[in-house]
């Protein structure tokens, strides 16, 4: 019996319960040093001197390395697609480059020792001395730059001026952190002019590509393995400069280096989602028709890079408005460079589209499930081609059904649980795109029935171990542990970043291919081995798609709101998933209730903060910047449509790691609306702001 | 201010006993238990997220008690008994919570696992309610970012009910 669809255990699962998987900061080799990364305690400005006498003179300091005496690394450029022959970086600074500071914490030193301790002593030891400037100021004001439009069909701004009922408001997401909770780390080492570098990232092949350009050697002599990783979120996608820091130093002291990045510097030095102020403007007839919708954004990012967050990606074919538009911008400050974080662009954009119509279902009196549905477009109005399949509609009433939205009473603060705890209802939709990268692929078949699968993409927590076992075994007929799979090393036929929801609808192609050549060759050569190779190409930036390609959900919350205690509670979520078809629904689930939890955090906790004067990222610790813990998860239904969608491959199968958090802060901030009466537009969605 | 090397960091002998086997060795007086265990016995099972006491990646058990690791000195711990995530299965048989996590998936990534099991073994032998909602309050200090919390429950209340019978 095929796998594909059961709820298999991960294949990798009993490595991961019994210590046995190993992570990047567990590498430990022989003659290893110990780097500490010092950073800066200013935002902007000069630094002018660095007195490093006593960490010098701590037992066990091996160097110092700073501007003055780092080697200078070779910027990478960052031009290029996720899967083409360009690298990409998000900090395209390479570190100890020159003495102007950017950011809060850019780093200014690495002490290298014998040990962590000593390394550690002797990083708390340097003194800098600063000329500062003022930091680019945080937050409001107008972006740095000229809006850039990015989709446009109609007369916006003619269709909003004759409408109706319009609503026009800014919402705003605030800067968070993605927080894995394995730190970045690397462990670098060279032989004979070639380095083999530990990692933790989300792409070994851009990774290679990288590394190589900014230490000036062929991609041929870097090798990056990242066997198992601590997630990422997107914070693993691109290198940051932890990386050339172990591995140029390494090269200098000819030996093994190890640099584990601490917890305060995830906040500062290894990306983060910006902060987004985004107005929208959307306006319908009286009748709940939606004709002009404008969605107008910008972010913020660091002073030397354009990272781009795209609120709009999603907009132009969520609704059938027959006017719109979306422009983005973007304000500069001294922060470190942002980078993609779970549903990047999307994940804020969906909070201020679909609160905007969430708002307008309220001024037109309308159930917001109807408008909605009322609203679907045939096909996709922004590219003028069909949906390959989209089943929102049914994700809506399926979801509204399994949540007895039925009995929802419209009006603010009317709805009470059994101990008078007044409930909050909202909605709101999701989408996120379903494409795919290109990935290689190759089977080796044994003369023990056995097969191997091998594979440069990485299992990052998705379960694509798992899943690439599943779809071997059901290619190839042999039962599932009889399928070695080898993942995570740039030795392996170059395979997809684990990043936009793609490696599984990557991966089909590549592999029905491989195991399609291993039969042939087996059927011409006779015999129980041969070895299969597959190759797919990316639809990723595709010029002129023939369909329209996109998973989809739906999201129904109840919260919980005690104005006595001040005590807001999400109480439990409903959800409908319309991901293709389910590979694996043990690991699809968890992946969806996971990215569900987030959307909690995101809604009522998540914010980094910074000092407004000096641009320092205050609660840069896991205690003072909240996520969701397992007493805030509330009771969670999930379900798939599972419905095929063979235009993205063989097998129909999309992928489900971010289309769990769009949308969610949306349908929170809905509920806590209809609890309340308060509108929070900013998230996090926090107590005093539903006091005030 | 002028700062000298620290005094403190003359080196200390110290005899552990970590999964069942006796270890003498002498360490940095500032080494954590949790670098003395995964840096210096290599027992890399036992995970670093904060290093601040604040995520729990680090649980071990002390004497047949959960603490945070990161927060301890190894040189408190002479004479101690410890016991990490690589001591819990026998005999090549996952501990019945190791099991549990693996057919719950009680995990995404993994690496925060480690800590999430000892947490929930300790858990068994504490004085925890039956229900769900005391499981998830006690294991509140283990945060797992990927968010597997509805199956670390399940797993710890199947674990549990088996063991019960």
């Amino acid at each position: 019996m095929s796998t594909i669809g059961q709820p298999v255990d991960r294949v990798d699962g009993s490595l991961k319960v019994t210590g046995a998987a190993t992570y990047a900061a567990d590498c430990r080799l022989t003659n290893m040093l110990y780097g500490v990364p010092v950073g800066s305690t200013i935002a902007a400005g000069e630094l002018l001197s660095l007195d490093l006498s006593a960490a010098r003179a701590t037992p066990g300091v091996v160097e110092i390395f700073h501007h003055d005496n780092f080697e200078k690394l070779r910027e990478a450029p960052s031009t290029g697609m996720p899967d083409g022959p360009d690298p990409i970086v998000d900090e395209r600074r390479p570190p100890l480059s020159d003495t102007k500071i950017r950011y809060y914490g850019q780093y200014i030193a690495l002490v290298v020792a014998e040990t962590f301790e000593a390394a550690s002593e002797g990083a708390m030891l340097v003194r800098a001395t600063y000329r500062p400037t003022d930091p680019a100021t945080p937050l409001g004001g107008e972006p740095t730059g000229p809006p850039r439009e990015e989709n446009a069909r109609g007369d916006v701004d003619s269709a909003f001026a004759a409408a109706p009922v319009r609503i026009d408001a800014v919402y705003e997401t605030p800067v968070e952190t993605h927080n894995p909770i394995e730190l970045h780390a690397t462990v670098a080492a060279w032989a004979d002019g070639r380095v083999t570098l530990y990692e933790t990232t989300q792409a070994v092949v851009n990774h290679r590509r990288v590394l190589s350009v900014m230490l000036g050697v062929p991609t041929s002599h870097v090798r990056v393995i990242s066997h198992f990783l601590g997630s990422g979120f997107g914070g693993k996608l691109w290198p940051w400069p932890q990386s050339p820091l172990a591995a140029a130093a390494a090269r200098t002291l000819q030996r093994p280096v190890k640099v584990v990045v601490t917890r305060p510097m995830m906040f500062q030095n290894v990306g983060h989602r910006p902060y987004t102020h985004q107005r929208v403007r959307i306006a319908a007839e009286r009748d709940g028709t939606i004709v002009a919708l404008d969605h107008d954004s910008y972010n913020t990012t660091s002073i030397l890079d354009d990272y781009e967050e795209s609120c709009g990606e999603g907009t132009p074919s969520f609704y059938g408005a027959p006017n719109l538009r979306v422009r983005s911008a973007l304000r500069r400050r001294h922060t470190g460079t942002p980078t993609a974080m779970r549903g990047p662009g999307a994940v804020p954009g969906l909070f201020a589209t679909e609160s905007a119509t969430n708002e307008l279902a309220d001024a037109l009196q309308i159930d917001p499930v109807q408008l909605r549905i009322q609203n679907e477009p045939e096909h996709d109005l922004s590219l003028k081609v069909p949906f390959s399949s989209r089943h929102y509609v049914e994700c809506l009433t399926l979801g509204a059904q399994r949540f007895g939205w039925q009995n929802r009473s419209a009006e603010i603060g009317s709805m009470r649980a059994e101990d008078q705890t007044i409930l909050g209802w909202g909605v709101a939709g999701a989408s996120w795109i379903a494409e795919r990268f290109a990935a290689d692929v190759s089977i080796e078949l044994r003369d023990d029935d056995s097969a191997e699968i091998r594979c440069a993409t990485q299992d990052i927590g998705t379960g694509t171990y798992t899943m690439l076992a599943q779809i071997a075994a059901h290619e190839l007929a042999i039962p599932l542990e009889r399928v070695h799979v080898t993942l995570g090393d740039t030795d392996l036929p170059p395979g997809p970043i684990s990043g936009g929801s793609m490696v599984t609808a990557s991966i089909i192609p590549a592999i029905v291919r491989a195991a399609r050549s291993a039969r042939e060759q087996l059927a011409r050569n006779g015999g129980s081995k041969a070895t299969g190779h597959g190759s797919s190409p990316a639809t990723f930036g595709e010029e002129h798609p023939t369909v329209s390609r996109h998973s989809y959900g739906a999201h129904f919350v109840e919260i919980g709101w005690q104005p006595q205690l001040g005590r807001l509670r999400v109480r439990r979520i409903v959800t409908v998933i319309d991901a293709g078809r389910i590979i694996n629904p043990k690991t699809a689930r968890n992946q969806i209730a996971g990215a569900m939890v987030m959307g909690v955090g995101m809604a009522l906790l998540e914010e980094t903060i910074y000092d407004s004067r000096t641009l320092e990222p205050l609660n840069r610790n896991l205690a003072d910047y909240k996520v969701a813990t397992n007493a805030d998860v509330p009771a969670m239904d999930v379900t798939f449509l599972d419905y095929p969608d063979t235009h993205v491959n063989e097998l129909g199968a999309r992928g489900v790691g971010e289309i769990g958090l769009a949308g969610v802060a949306a349908a929170i901030a809905a509920a806590a609306h209809h609890a309340t009466g308060v509108r929070v537009r900013a998230l996090p969605i926090t107590i005093e702001k539903l006091l005030l | 201010m002028t700062v000298s090397p620290s005094p403190s960091a003359s080196p200390l002998t110290v005899s552990i006993t970590v999964n069942d086997a006796a270890y003498r060795k002498t360490i940095d007086v500032r080494t954590s238990l949790l670098d003395f265990l995964r840096e210096t016995l290599g027992l890399t099972g036992t995970k670093k997220g904060c290093d601040h006491g604040q995520c729990g990646a680090c649980t071990v058990h002390v004497n047949g008690r959960r603490i945070n690791s990161c927060l301890q000195l190894a040189a408190m711990h002479d004479g101690d008994d410890i016991t990490t995530v690589e001591g819990l299965a026998r005999d090549g048989l996952l501990h019945p919570v190791q099991a549990a996590f693996l057919q719950r998936d009680g995990f995404q990534c993994g690496y925060c696992t480690p800590g999430q099991i000892m947490s929930a073994v300790a858990l068994l032998s504490e004085p925890c309610g039956s229900g769900d909602a005391d499981v998830a309050e006690a294991m509140s200090g283990n945060i797992c970012r990927c968010g597997a919390y509805e199956n670390i429950v399940a797993a710890i209340q199947d674990a549990r009910h088996k063991l019960d019978a």
